[in-house]
C-alpha cells in the first residue's frame, strides 16, 4: 500500500497540490523538467500578477517556499517522468534521473506552451525587431523600463494585438485563451506607469475580462490610464520608411482601412497546449482532447479526473486557465488524491 | 468613362486636373480622375484629451460603442447621420477629419438626454455632443452659433446693468440673427400679455426698454465679471493647448 501522490510539474498548480498533499499528511513527490520551480510565472519573467498586483516573484516565492520547507515533499528537478507501470493504487514511476518511485495516484500539473509567434508572419514578430510579445513585455514592465528593443528609445505609442495565436482556425487554434485580455489591459497600465506620456492602443476583437476582472482591469485601464480600444483585427504589420512600424487593418466601426504609426507592437500571445503532451499521453496512458490538452473525465463528481483512473489533470494542463483557478484545481486534486490513499487504507483494513 | 460610378466616392477623394502627363504619358481629358485612398493613416492623440477640457466632454473617453445612446437618441430617429457613438469614437480615437464631415449635424441635438440616462458606462452622450459643437465653433469649422449670439446678448446687458431686459434680449438677437423683430409666435405671446398682465407691468416693461435701469450700486461689477469670465476662458483655452508632457492623461 502506497502512501505517496506523484506531482508532475512545479508551476503554481503543481505547487499547491504538493502543498495540499503534504498538509495531509501523505507524502508527495514532485517532478518538474526545469532546473527551477514556479512554472511558467518564474521561468517567464513574468511582472504583477493577475489580480492580486504582487510581483510574480513574491507570490511563486511564497508557494515555492512552502514545498521546499515541508518534509513531507521530495523534489526531483530537471526531471521528467519516463514510464508509469501499475494501476490505481499501486502505480511505479521511472523518472529520467533513474529514481524509481511508487505512488498510489498521480497529479499532472504540467501546464501549457507559449504560442510561438512565428507562426503568424503577417504580424512581422521575428521580421522587426520591435514586434514582441506580452511575455517580453511582462520582462521589460519586471525590470522597470519599457523601451523599443531595435534603438532603446521609449516607445511614443504601443499596440497591443489580442488573440494572437487564439481564436484563429486559420492556425487551428479555436480557443479562447482567457487570461490575456486581462493581462493585457493590466499590462497597458503598467507601461503608462512607467511612462506616463506613452499612447497605449488595444486592438481587440472582444474584450474578455471576465467576472470581476472587468471594472478592476478593463475599466480601471481605459478610464483611469486612457488605453485606447479599437475595434480591429490587425491584418499585417510592416516598416515604413522612417523606421517605425505600421499596424494596417480594417477598423471596423469606422469601416475604413487604416494604416497607422507606432513604435512598439506587442502580440497578446495565447496559451497552446503544452508541447510535451503526446509524450504524457503516452507515458502516462491519458487520452488528449481535440486541441490537444489533456482530456477531462466529467467533472462533477470525478472532480479533475483525466480519462485514466487514478491520474488526476490541474491547470493549464487541462484548458488555458489563470493562476488562481490553477491553484485551486492543485488544491482540489489533491484532496481526490488522498481520499484514494484513505479508500485503499480502509479497503486494506 | 474612367469611373463609372463615382456617386460610390467622397467627392473630396476624386481629383481631376486639366493636363495630367505620368510618366511622360499625356492623360489629359476623362482618364485623368484618380481616385484618392480611403486609408486613415493616423490619430491624433491629443484630441480626446482637448474634448475633455470642454464642459460635457469629461467622461468621452469611458466609451466602449455599445450604441445604447444613438439607438435610443431621438434626432437619430429622424437622421441616421446623426450618431453619438459613432463621433465619440472617432473623438476617442482623435480621427479629426472624420468627425469635420459631420460638422453640420452634430449641433442638432435636442439635449433631450435619452442617451446619458441610458449609457451604461456613465459617457454622458448629450455633453459630449455639447463639447463636440463647442469646439467646432471655437476652432472655426462653425460659424457662431444662434445660441452662443444669444448668450453674449444676455451677459453683455448683465455686465452693463447687472439685470437683463427680455425684451431688450429678444430683440437684440433677433436682429443680431437677422431674423424679423415680428415674427407671429411673438406677436401672439404678445396678444396674450396684453390681454392678461397688469397694465402697470407692462408700463414698467416699456420704460425699461427705453431708460435702461442698472441694478443699485452696480458700480465695476460688471467689469470685474467681464474679466473674470473672460479669465476663465483663457485657462480653458490654454489648458486644450498645453503639450502632452504637461498633462500626462
Ligand atoms: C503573458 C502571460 C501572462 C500571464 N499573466 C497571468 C497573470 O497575471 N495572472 C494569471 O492568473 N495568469 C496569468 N497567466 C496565465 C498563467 O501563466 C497560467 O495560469 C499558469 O502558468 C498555469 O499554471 P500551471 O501550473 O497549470 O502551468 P505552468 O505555469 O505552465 O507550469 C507547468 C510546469 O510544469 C513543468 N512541466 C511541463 N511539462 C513537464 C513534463 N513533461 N515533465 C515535468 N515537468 C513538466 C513546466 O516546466 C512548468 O514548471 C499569464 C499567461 C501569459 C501567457
Ligand atoms: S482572453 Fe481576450 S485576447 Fe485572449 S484569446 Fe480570449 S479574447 Fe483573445
Ligand atoms: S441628448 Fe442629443 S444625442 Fe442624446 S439622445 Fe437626445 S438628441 Fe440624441
Ligand atoms: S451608450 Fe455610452 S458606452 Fe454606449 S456607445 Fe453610447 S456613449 Fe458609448
Amino acid at each position: 500500500m502506497q502512501k505517496t501522490v506523484l506531482v508532475v510539474g512545479a508551476g503554481p498548480a503543481g505547487l499547491a497540490a504538493a502543498a495540499g498533499v503534504a498538509a495531509s499528511g501523505a507524502q508527495a513527490v514532485l517532478v518538474e523538467k526545469a532546473a527551477k520551480l514556479g512554472g511558467t510565472p518564474i521561468l517567464s519573467g513574468y511582472a504583477k500578477l493577475v489580480p492580486s498586483g504582487e510581483w510574480a516573484r513574491d507570490a511563486m516565492g511564497r508557494m515555492i517556499k512552502r514545498v521546499e520547507e515541508s518534509k513531507n515533499v521530495t523534489i526531483h528537478k530537471e526531471t521528467k517522468v519516463t514510464k508509469l507501470a501499475g494501476e490505481a493504487g499501486k502505480f511505479t514511476a521511472t523518472l529520467s534521473n533513474g529514481t524509481s518511485v511508487e505512488c498510489a495516484s498521480v497529479i499532472l500539473a504540467t501546464g501549457f506552451t507559449h504560442f510561438d509567434s512565428i507562426n503568424k508572419p503577417e504580424w512581422g514578430f521575428g521580421t522587426f525587431e520591435d514586434v514582441v510579445t506580452t511575455t517580453q513585455v511582462e520582462q521589460m514592465v519586471a525590470a522597470g523600463k519599457i523601451a523599443c528593443p531595435s534603438d532603446g528609445r521609449v516607445p511614443e505609442r504601443v499596440a497591443i494585438l489580442l488573440c494572437v495565436g487564439s481564436r484563429d482556425r486559420q492556425i487551428g487554434r479555436e480557443w479562447c485563451s482567457k487570461i490575456c485580455c486581462t493581462v493585457s489591459t493590466n499590462l497597458a497600465m503598467e507601461i503608462k506607469e512607467l511612462s506616463p506620456t506613452t499612447d497605449v492602443f488595444i486592438y481587440y476583437m472582444d474584450i474578455r475580462t471576465f467576472g470581476l476582472y472587468e471594472d478592476r482591469f478593463y475599466w480601471k485601464s481605459q478610464e483611469e490610464f486612457k488605453t485606447k480600444f479599437v475595434k480591429a483585427r490587425i491584418a499585417e504589420v510592416t516598416r515604413s520608411p522612417d523606421g517605425r512600424l505600421l499596424v494596417k487593418g480594417e477598423d471596423t466601426l469606422v469601416k475604413r482601412p487604416i494604416v497607422i504609426p507606432m513604435d512598439l507592437v506587442v502580440h497578446a500571445v495565447g496559451m497552446d497546449p503544452n508541447e510535451d503532451n503526446p509524450e504524457i499521453a503516452r507515458v502516462f496512458g491519458v487520452g488528449l482532447e481535440k486541441h490537444g490538452f489533456i482530456d477531462r473525465a466529467e467533472h462533477y463528481t470525478n472532480t479533475c479526473g483525466t480519462t485514466r483512473r487514478g491520474i488526476y489533470a490541474v491547470g493549464a494542463a487541462l484548458a488555458p486557465e489563470t493562476i488562481d483557478d490553477s491553484i485551486s484545481q492543485g488544491t482540489a486534486a489533491a484532496l481526490r488524491a488522498v481520499a484514494d490513499l484513505n479508500a485503499l487504507v480502509q479497503k486494506s483494513a | 468613362m474612367a469611373i463609372h460610378e463615382k456617386t460610390l466616392i467622397d467627392a473630396e477623394r476624386l481629383q481631376t486636373s486639366d493636363n495630367l502627363v505620368l510618366d511622360g504619358v499625356d492623360v489629359s481629358g476623362h482618364w485623368n480622375t484618380m481616385v484618392l485612398p480611403r486609408y486613415l493613416t493616423d490619430y491624433d492623440t491629443d484630441f480626446a484629451r482637448q474634448i475633455r477640457t470642454f464642459s460635457g466632454g469629461e467622461n468621452v473617453h469611458r466609451c466602449w460603442q455599445c450604441g445604447s445612446c444613438t439607438n435610443s437618441c431621438t434626432v437619430y430617429a429622424q437622421n441616421t447621420d446623426f450618431n453619438p457613438r459613432y463621433w465619440i469614437y472617432l473623438t476617442n480615437l482623435g480621427l479629426k477629419k472624420e468627425i469635420l464631415k459631420d460638422k453640420d449635424i452634430i449641433w442638432t441635438c435636442v439635449s433631450c438626454n435619452r442617451c446619458t440616462n441610458i449609457c451604461p458606462k456613465d459617457v454622458k452622450p448629450e455633453g459630449v455632443m455639447k463639447a463636440l459643437a463647442h469646439w467646432l465653433e471655437e476652432e472655426g469649422h462653425t460659424p457662431e452659433t444662434k445660441s452662443s449670439i444669444f448668450d453674449n446678448e444676455f451677459l453683455g446687458q448683465v455686465y452693463a446693468t447687472g439685470r437683463i431686459e427680455d425684451t431688450r434680449v429678444l430683440v437684440n438677437f433677433l436682429r443680431k440673427t437677422n431674423q424679423s423683430l415680428t415674427p407671429p409666435w411673438l406677436i401672439e405671446i404678445g396678444k396674450r400679455m396684453t390681454k392678461y398682465f397688469p397694465l402697470t407691468f407692462l408700463m414698467h416693461m416699456g420704460l425699461h426698454l427705453v431708460f435702461k435701469p442698472r441694478t443699485k450700486s452696480w458700480g465695476r461689477t460688471g467689469e470685474v465679471l467681464r474679466e473674470y469670465v473672460h479669465e476663465q476662458k483663457e485657462i480653458a483655452r490654454k489648458a486644450r493647448a498645453m503639450p502632452k508632457e504637461a498633462v500626462h492623461v
